[in-house]
């Protein structure tokens, strides 16, 4: 016992508090991170379930995503999916859970995971999910917010559920019915922590790719991402797609919250990079064309003798992708690649393009995808505060040794 | 023996790296925007991109939005702080930080420690007032034990759900000037 404790319990505390205080000081060890507030998961626990291959941008709230050359696949496991919480990881029982459907419709309807089951026809799609601030870190000058990869922040798993338009119908949407509203039950580190409410318009829900999921991949959802319900809004930011989906509110216009106006918004028309929010915005709602080679890897060393296979993924939020392109010369010219059947409507396509080597040494090759209705990607996305959408031209360099 | 001492020593160096607090650039208002700042997020989500003031002032708003426990002449402050050092334009030299704490002893442990970011004197902000941490405990002989203990491991349930994080870099005289001062609020 030290003089300096000696005086603290002297000078504050009775002879009492003395031993009691002894005792709590013995069994102290220095904390490393805040206690874990109840009913929610540690970060740990959730990283458990990932691959080693993750990246995480942020702890508070978690982040994470693989690089591309590590999403070479074309339908993407549960544990390379990008995470993004606006607030922390519930622990949620699925025994206990409902989702009620309330506003503007004819009934109140109230469902635990096994009535949604019971009662509607249940569909399996696979469906692109990428959050809206995915690669923002191409921007320059840099924009504010997750500092996702060059390709981080997206992912096309497969989803189980029911329809969204079903449900809705079964509750009877009332005339003037323009949005939805989801709301999850993620908690924040503190009480005032606004909750995370982001609704989508009424022919985006009725959409019949549009989901209540309980399933990723044929296994229940893991908890990071939304167990045991979530919203699957596929081809749109990955905002849209609530987790842990317990409430959908139909309104007669957008929700007006902090989620849908003071984030995930973009410039009406372009401005200044490094400049703030203007007056006039948009809510962020589906991606446009973009594509990512996953294969080779970034400054992968390849034999020149052998021929080159090069793989990789192009999506587009709403419509389908006409073609890919790829370029070995800087995007001087471009040549076509070869693009997989299409599968379901909203999930990515692979695409490959051969190559035989010309020369030994450095070598790049840079993808463009269209779409059906005559977008390309920019070589360079149009810079926005919040640093959304980014979808230009991704490029990867080998080196070819003998 | 050379070897181990320097072992020894890297060891410690590595261990006082991986305690050391998370903090921002010294300036005014450095000490109030970490303690707001941290509450909910690392103070990486300020270093990792230099924004406009324009930018940094819809950051703030949009935070306060979300929940953040900041008063109008908090934000001022933050966003001064910010602007300066972590802004698009090269930043001014480090500084101290004048706006934390001032000449009160007691003032600064709060700043130095965050205590400053979740309570005040009279108003419940993130966790209880200090008056109403006084008043619960006025007739309570063993409180001061219990608390000191809870301030440097931190505690959870008394007030609500949130927890309080641990403040394991204050000494004994320190928590013996801290909770004295506390309990004697009411």
């Amino acid at each position: 016992m030290d003089e300096s404790r000696r005086t603290f319990l002297g000078g504050v505390a009775g002879a009492g508090a003395y031993l009691l205080l002894g005792e709590a000081a013995a069994q102290d060890k220095p904390a490393a991170a805040p206690a874990q507030p109840a009913g929610t998961i540690a970060n740990e626990a959730v990283k458990a379930e990932k691959h080693a291959s993750m990246q995480y941008h942020s702890e508070r709230p978690l982040t994470g995503s693989v690089a591309a050359h590590d999403h070479d696949f074309d339908v993407t496991p549960n544990e390379r999916m990008f995470v993004r919480n606006n607030l922390l990881t519930p622990d949620l029982d699925a025994a206990q859970h409902r989702v009620t459907v309330k506003g503007l419709v004819d009934r109140e309807l109230s469902f635990s995971v096994e009535d949604l089951k019971q009662r509607f026809p249940v569909v399996t799609l696979q469906g692109m999910l990428e959050c809206a601030g995915s690669g923002r870190t191409n921007f320059q000058p840099r924009a504010s917010g997750t500092a996702w990869g060059q390709t981080g922040g997206m992912g096309c798993p497969k989803w189980t559920g029911v329809r969204v338009a079903d449900v809705l119908k079964a509750a009877g949407l009332k005339s003037g019915a323009a949005h939805v509203a989801g709301q999850g039950g993620d908690p924040g580190m503190i009480a005032t922590a606004a909750p995370v409410i982001r609704s989508v318009p009424i022919a985006k829900s009725m959409d019949e790719n549009t989901l209540l999921a309980w399933d990723m991949n044929g296994v229940p959802l893991p908890r990071v991402h939304g167990f045991p319900l979530r919203l699957v809004v596929p081809g749109w930011v990955g905002s849209a797609s609530t987790k842990w989906v317990h409430t959908l509110t139909v309104l007669d216009a957008p929700f007006k919250g902090t989620y849908m106006t003071g984030s995930y918004v973009t410039p009406k028309f372009a401005i200044e990079p490094g400049q703030k929010m203007p007056p006039d915005t948009v809510s962020t709602q589906s991606w446009p064309v973009k594509s990512m080679i996953t294969f080779p890897a970034q400054n992968a060393r390849v034999k020149g003798a052998e021929r080159i296979t090069v793989r990789g993924r192009a999506w587009v939020g709403e419509g389908s992708i006409a073609r890919v392109e790829i370029s070995v010369d800087e995007g001087v010219t471009w040549q076509r690649a070869r693009l997989a059947a299409r599968g379901d409507p909203y999930a990515w396509r692979t695409f490959t393009f051969e190559y035989q080597p010309q020369r030994f040494g450095y070598l790049t090759f840079l993808a463009r995808a269209w779409d059906e209705r005559g977008n390309a990607q920019p070589m360079v996305s149009a810079w926005n505060p919040l640093g959304y959408f980014w979808n230009g031209v991704h490029r990867v360099g080998v080196l070819v040794e003998a | 023996m050379k070897l181990e001492l320097g072992v020894a020593l890297g060891l410690a160096a590595s261990l006082a790296a991986a305690q050391a607090p998370d903090k921002l650039v010294s300036g005014p208002g450095a000490t109030l925007t970490e303690n707001k700042c941290k509450i909910c997020h690392e103070l990486e989500h300020i270093r990792r991109t230099p924004l406009s003031r324009g930018e940094w002032a819809d950051n703030l708003k949009n935070m306060r939005e979300r929940g953040a426990p900041m008063t109008d002449e908090e934000m001022a402050v933050i966003l001064d702080y910010l602007a300066a050092y972590y802004g698009r334009d090269p930043a001014p030299p480090a500084a101290p930080d004048t706006l934390a704490g001032g000449g009160d002893p007691v003032a600064r442990l709060l700043d130095a420690h965050a205590c400053s970011g979740c309570h005040t004197l009279d108003q419940r902000v993130v966790g209880p007032s200090f008056r109403e941490v006084a008043q619960r405990y006025a007739s309570d002989a063993g409180a001061a034990a219990r608390l000191a203990a809870k301030v440097r491991s931190g505690g959870q349930g008394a007030w609500g759900q949130v927890p309080m994080p641990p403040a394991p870099a204050l000494s004994d005289d320190e928590l013996l000037t801290l909770i004295g001062w506390v309990l004697s609020r009411k």
